[in-house]
């Protein structure tokens, strides 16, 4: 984030507050054994641009994150799951996002899937984010704003839309190269492929780069 | 220097050094760990929070203490505040975030508590050893760094006028930082001397709690509500720069005629500056004491006499107790005068874009100024600056050797010229100037280098 953003969004007006879902699975909340706890690990902030927000995560995604060591947390911005709705557009889905990781213990790792991609995004140009994980962005802005403290970066996308503008623009803008999973993105949330697609993301997060 | 222990200094390699653990070194601190270095951050108390920890011994905080700038324009950029909090969040809320900030970003492993820094001097050209004293008496240490950053602040020498007769006064003479709890001025007659934002809040709190509330005032300023227009009076007010030119300073005008025929009508001096050029009054509840009789205005202390307190214009008050909410010294004891452009006696160090020693390379301070407008966000773009200027340094010096040139003309941009005579106004710098010239110094540093 520039300076001169900085100043800009000092001088527009804050999106309206609302009480945000946000859902959390701690490594100490799984009962089973093996299950590891890393305090140094980064917490896993996740969104998604379907309706449901939260609970889209809350059957596979959290329990494997937090069963990895980490703190797993997804949030429903305006309008999705219980959150109430609220006026404000994408960057008003962003600032969700931003005040979401801001109440977790330590500096977060953003995971954004569909639209949801597109509020991670902005969220990191105004975040110091751990991390910054796109899974099958859609409606992406033209030009993501270069992510604040240079986090690394991963965009996963389905086999079936590899080839999509979408994806393509969004790895020459982050200068990576996509990670493909199996299947499009409706199939990130449950199935073989889901998992195949988590544990990809988590060994990439745990990698030193 | 023969106190010092004769050991060798331990080297701390291109470890950064930062002074101080309240706002302005919690923020040095993430954003040097932003950009790779190892970082020691010294605090010479127990505690994180600097100003704003009512359990640092020097803590100036006075009873209910809030931010005079809304939430919006004062939290740090890259770190928010929550959005339920109130547009202008108490002391307790602003310790409660820096302590957030501290535990989301991992700064406390970097902290030395108890560890006063007794000394600085360059060595080896552009490093610099320090002496720690620890608080517990034990021996100093020495330790060597790549660079230090002195985040001190200045809210830590009270300054205290002196009046004739002062010394002889029978009643209670406090400075505000000294005034811990408000139940003090409760049934009791109360002087309160000095118009700044704590005078005012301290005044306003005498009026409610005390018998009688005299507050004396030696030249104008602008009184502003907290909110103008139905918005934070600073959102406000910096929103209309957004505006052409030629509108800005009618709507400007537009939002404060009214609270300035207000002050006058309360007997108030019309200001000397600008609105921009030194923080202004933000508390709407003045005025409206002044208006009630709760608050007697009056014009400087002339003289002390026995339990007596005369005033310029001839009238006198005999306190219980008297307030003195004269304001602060900036003091940066650690480090040798010249290093930061100090000449002669005056406590007041002429840094190169209110940040960079003018001497050596490696040396900065964070916070030094006073913007009038929410001042962890310059805390930040400073430390941010000056992050980015050590990272190239190290890398590439050839660029290094051409942004120093860039700061230098920069540098010479933004004082406020201003005629008053309080110590505040030796640190006041334009804040939108200011932002410009740091937004230029940072665009410098971040683009890519000239292949």
């Amino acid at each position: 984030m520039s300076l001169q953003v900085w100043v800009r969004r000092t001088r527009t007006p804050e999106p309206a507050s609302v009480k945000r879902e946000i859902a959390v699975i701690e490594p100490s909340d799984l009962l089973e054994i093996e299950a590891r706890d890393d305090p140094d690990a980064s917490p896993v902030l996740c969104c998604t641009g379907e309706s449901a927000g939260a609970a889209a995560f809350g059957g596979l995604w959290l329990k494997r994150i937090a069963g990895a060591g980490r703190y797993a947390a997804a949030v429903s911005v305006r309008g999705q799951g219980s959150t109430p709705a609220a006026p404000g557009g994408l960057e008003a889905c962003a600032h969700d996002v931003v005040q979401a990781a801001i109440g977790l213990p330590r500096q977060a790792v953003l995971v954004g899937h569909g639209s949801g991609a597109a509020w991670a995004a902005l969220a990191a140009g105004r975040y110091p984010a751990a991390a910054l994980v796109l899974v099958s962005p859609q409606k992406m802005p033209k030009q993501p704003p270069r992510p604040v403290g240079e986090p690394k970066v991963l965009l996963a996308v389905g086999e079936a839309e590899a080839q999509s503008k979408e994806a393509q623009a969004t790895a020459e803008a982050y200068g990576v190269a996509p990670l493909t999973f199996a299947g499009n993105s409706g199939d990130v949330f449950t199935g073989a492929g889901a998992e195949g697609l988590l544990d990809a993301v988590l060994s990439w997060l745990g990698s030193k780069d | 220097m023969q106190e010092y222990s004769s050991q060798a200094a331990y080297d701390r390699g291109e470890a950064v050094c930062v002074i101080g653990a309240g706002a302005a070194g919690l923020i040095a601190v993430k954003n040097l760990r932003e950009n790779g270095f190892e970082v020691d951050c010294y605090e010479r108390d127990t505690v994180l929070g600097g100003l704003w920890n009512p359990e640092n011994q020097h803590s100036p905080l006075y009873p209910h203490t809030h931010l005079v700038t809304s939430r919006s324009q004062t939290e740090i950029p890259d770190f928010p505040m929550p959005d339920d909090w109130p547009d202008y969040p108490s002391a307790a809320q602003m310790l409660d975030y820096l302590k957030r900030y501290a535990a989301h970003f991992g700064l406390a492993e970097h902290i030395w508590y108890g560890s006063e820094i007794s000394h600085i001097e360059p060595v080896e050209g552009s490093r610099f050893e320090i002496v720690v004293k620890p608080a517990a008496g034990s021996a100093a240490r020495r330790l060597r760094y790549g660079a230090v950053i002195i985040a001190t602040g200045h809210h830590w020498v009270p300054n205290l006028p002196s009046y004739p007769g002062q010394d002889g006064f029978r009643g209670t003479i406090l400075h505000s930082s000294q005034l811990k709890d408000g139940s003090r001025l409760r049934g009791k007659t109360v002087l309160v001397v000095g118009g700044g934002n704590s005078g005012i809040d301290i005044a306003c709190e005498a009026a409610v709690n005390a018998a009688e509330c005299v507050h004396s005032v030696r030249r104008g300023y602008w009184y502003l509500p907290k909110y103008l227009g139905g918005e934070p009076a600073d959102y406000a007010l910096a929103r209309l720069q957004r505006r052409p030119r030629w509108l800005r300073g009618f709507l400007t005008d537009r939002l404060l005629k009214g609270h300035r025929e207000l002050s006058a009508r309360m007997g108030m001096e019309a200001p000397d500056h600008k609105h921009t050029d030194e923080e202004p009054i933000r508390n709407g509840r003045y005025l409206e004491h002044v208006g009630d009789g709760s608050i007697q205005h009056r014009g400087e202390v002339t003289r002390f006499d026995g339990g007596e307190v005369a005033f310029t214009d001839g009238t006198t008050v005999r306190p219980d107790v008297v307030v003195l909410a004269t304001g602060y010294k900036p003091k940066i004891g650690c480090c040798p005068p010249g290093l930061l452009g100090v000449d002669g006696d005056s406590p007041y160090p002429k840094l190169l874009a209110r940040m960079f020693s003018p001497r050596v390379e490696t040396l900065a301070v964070a916070g030094l100024v006073e913007p009038g407008v929410g001042a962890l966000p310059i805390f930040h773009w400073q430390t941010h600056a000056i992050a980015h200027w050590l990272h190239i340094r190290k890398g590439d010096p050839e660029r290094a050797a051409n942004f120093r040139q860039q700061v230098v003309s920069e540098s010479a941009q933004y004082a406020v010229d201003s005629t008053g005579v309080s110590p505040r106004h030796h640190l006041a710098v334009d804040a939108e100037e200011y932002l410009a010239g740091l937004g230029r110094i940072i665009d410098t540093l971040e683009q890519e280098p000239a292949k």
